[in-house]
């Protein structure tokens, strides 16, 4: 079925190209030069028309055809046993799908095998009349377009504008999804703090939140999510202290000081390791580096947890470090040459020209590599979840188990209770580090507009 | 404060030149980019004063050898210099001679207006900063005014200092850049091509201050536009395929050229 459909649009596409170009180089009757638009254009056109039409007849078929099989098999359901709940009803539907497409229902009986011969016999027909759907809506749509084509005909034109109209459709695709997510994060969130005032939630300061549900009510002294986000500040301020210098230095000396071939090499060797997965960092916090912090915290008669902020701060940093250097890599590798001749040949040493002109000038891009960082870091959930611990403890101290926003919204969402009530704070919590975030970057764009040096 | 410039633009460029203190004096000298020969066997004496202008097709090597003078080939991983040029009697490519301390006496104006995204005021002060030219701030503000008036652009920019230099036209970026260059105090500006960016009254503005600055520093301009030389210059030099195939006063090479090479390039027959 999905193969069919895919292979009728691409013959109808292409044949519409072909026949648009062609009829487009018999009008011109040899002088190409007396066409408005070139005969790809008006392939082009024939081509995209074409191709909508068939796909949207395709997906209207779909929805129509569905919604009636579905009533047709309700229908003959309730004839045959009348008693049914609406519940089963989906049942025997889903059960009777499954043994006409040769699927393992729950079980199986008269009724069903019934409902199954229905469905057989209406499924075989959609499958017959949504490719035939499409290709009929294709077939006229491509005769229209082919009786559209002459001299004058603007097909340039009117291919960009439905090109644009795709492109328009895409963004609005992603900003209508932006939306839905956002309005379900602040409804959700909305209704968690009609059960809890937002100071308690703020700042109070033990974290228990599941511990003191009684009837689906949330226990409000248990709420307090203050430890984690002095967790989540911890680790990422200790993350940032790591991959902020490395990364920057690490970057200047890529694309200032390296030769060409080191450049070459060193650079797909960090962009290696910004792929690797942040569980394999993690494993790696809580196997390796966490046992060599406590070692050598032990030996320096301090007391540190086997599971610790430091650790999992680190192993983050290390994963930053390629994000923000390859980034920043490339910021100041943008910067023009002009520039660095210009500081040279003022007598400058390499080393203010990069401090004086260069970074400066980069400054903006350096921010947002910084920014991205920060992202990555205050979203990170598994290395936190392996090497940072679970407990939800109040502290600034970088020696003991912390916990993080995103890690405690993973327990909530995957323990055993209800949904319902475990949603609440993981939206609350959610919500709490989306508006973190999104005053961070209004704040840190800011800075940028107001100290940019811009080169262009 | 303002600044009394001297009266040099009094003599045309064309009347013969007086003889000058030297500046430059080059002899066998060769570039090579990898296996490419640049420069083939250079010898030019360029003198104090003056404004020398380099001429020539293009490809044959002007801005090669001007980056020879103030060592910014030194920046090109490829380019190989050999040969003895000397500034004011003393080796400028001798072991001990810093190239950085080199380019704050031999300042360099290029061919695009590249001023620094910063302010005007900062993009003047920039040179003076980093070489500790000034003990406090009214040194420095008057060091800026002084630059910025001796390039022309005083009285377009004291009121907007604070503005960034990348905000001005075309012509007064490249008054900006000049000014930058004299902030540093150099003896002496080498400019590539300093007008090809420019419309015809930028470039008329540029070749005016050319003239005006000539009687304070050795000059020595790249320009494809043959009338510019003989405008601004009082000596020509002749490129051709990495040679220097003549060398003179700026009115001999334009009115009696000696090499053929010469009066087909004057006459337009060929680059
Ligand atoms: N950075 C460089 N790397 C390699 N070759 C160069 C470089 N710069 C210039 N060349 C070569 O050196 C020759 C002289 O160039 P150039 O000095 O720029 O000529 P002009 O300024 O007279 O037009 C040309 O053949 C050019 O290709
Ligand atoms: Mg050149």
């Amino acid at each position: 079925m999905f193969g069919l459909m895919a292979l009728i649009l691409a013959v109808l596409t292409i044949a519409a190209y072909v026949l648009g170009r062609r009829r487009a180089t018999a009008a011109a009757g040899g002088d190409l030069s007396v066409l408005h638009s070139r005969p790809v254009y008006h392939g082009a056109y024939a081509a995209l028309l074409t191709f909508l039409a068939a796909f949207a007849a395709a997906a209207v078929a779909a929805l129509v055809l569905r919604w009636f099989v579905d009533g047709s098999l309700n229908s003959l359901i309730s004839e045959l046993a009348p008693s049914l709940s609406s519940i089963e009803r989906d049942l025997v539907r889903s059960d009777a799908a499954a043994i006409s497409g040769g699927g393992f229902p729950s079980r199986v009986d008269e009724l069903r095998q019934t409902v199954a011969a229905r469905h057989g016999t209406l499924a075989g027909l959609s499958a017959v009349l949504i490719p035939g759907l499409a290709l009929a809506a294709g077939l006229a749509t491509l005769w229209t377009a082919l009786k559209r084509v002459n001299v004058d005909f603007r097909a340039r034109n009117l291919s960009e504008r439905i090109v644009m109209g795709v492109l328009i459709a895409a963004a609005v695709v992603a900003i209508l999804t932006t939306v839905g997510i956002l309005t379900s994060l602040i409804g959700e969130t909305a209704r968690f703090f009609s059960q809890i005032p937002v100071h308690k939630f703020l700042f109070g300061s033990t974290w228990s939140p599941l511990s003191g549900v009684f009837e689906g009510r949330l226990d409000q002294e248990r709420v307090g999510a203050l430890p984690l986000f002095a967790g989540t500040l911890l680790i990422t301020f200790i993350a940032m202290l790591v991959a902020l210098p490395i990364g920057l230095f690490a970057a200047i000396y890529l694309a200032e000081y390296a030769s060409p071939r080191m450049r070459s090499t060193v650079k797909p060797i960090l962009e290696i390791l910004a792929g690797v997965p942040t569980v394999v960092y993690g494993f790696f916090a809580a196997i390796t580096v966490a046992p060599v912090i406590r070692g050598i915290g032990e030996a320096l008669g301090l007391s540190v947890a086997s599971e610790s902020a430091l650790g999992a701060g680190l192993v983050m940093g290390v994963m930053i470090i390629p994000f923000i250097s390859s980034l920043s890599d490339d910021v100041i590798t943008a910067v023009p040459q002009a520039l660095r001749d210009g500081s040279l040949g003022l007598g400058s040493t390499h080393a203010e020209t990069i401090k004086k002109v260069v970074l400066p000038a980069a400054l903006p891009g350096l921010v947002s590599a910084a920014l991205l960082g920060f992202a990555r870091a205050i979203g990170e959930t598994m290395i936190v979840v392996m090497a940072a611990g679970q407990g939800a403890n109040f502290t600034f101290n970088p020696l003991e188990a912390v916990t993080t926003v995103t890690v405690q919204i993973v327990m909530l969402i995957t323990g055993d209770t209800e949904a319902s009530t475990a949603a609440g704070p993981a939206f609350a919590l959610g919500f709490t580090l989306f508006v973190v975030t999104l005053g961070f970057n209004i704040v840190a764009q800011r800075l940028v507009r107001k100290y940019r040096e811009a080169y262009d | 404060m303002t600044l009394t410039m001297e009266n040099s633009v009094g003599a045309p460029a064309a009347q013969a030149a007086p003889r000058n203190d030297l500046k430059f004096a080059c002899r066998g000298v060769n570039v090579h980019y990898g296996d490419a020969h640049a420069i083939k066997d250079l010898a030019i004496d360029i003198e104090d004063r003056l404004v020398t202008a380099f001429i020539g097709p293009s490809g044959c090597g002007k801005s090669t050898f001007l980056r020879c003078l103030n060592r910014m080939n030194d920046t090109i991983a490829i380019c190989r210099v050999t040969g003895d040029l000397k500034l004011d009697g003393e080796d400028i490519y001798a072991p001990r001679v810093d190239p950085v301390q080199l380019r704050a006496r031999v300042g360099m104006v290029f061919q695009k207006p590249n001023p620094f995204p910063k302010s005007i005021y900062d993009n003047v002060a920039y040179g003076p900063r980093i070489h500790g030219l000034t003990s406090n701030r009214e040194e420095l503000d008057e060091l800026v005014e002084a630059s910025l008036t001796k390039a022309g652009l005083w009285n377009e920019v004291k009121d907007r200092l604070d503005k960034p230099g990348t905000g001005l036209s075309g012509g007064q970026q490249q008054r900006l850049c000049i000014a930058r260059a004299i902030a540093t105090k150099p003896e002496v500006l080498l400019m590539d091509e300093p007008c090809s960016a420019l419309d015809p009254i930028a470039t008329d503005r540029i070749e005016q201050l050319i003239g005006e600055l000539r009687s304070q520093f050795c000059i020595v301009i790249v320009t494809h536009s043959m009338q510019q030389a003989a405008r601004v210059s009082q000596k020509t030099a002749f490129f051709h395929l990495g040679h220097l195939v003549e060398y003179g006063d700026t009115t001999d090479i334009f009115n009696k050229p000696r090499d053929k090479r010469t009066e087909d390039y004057i006459n337009g027959r060929f680059g």
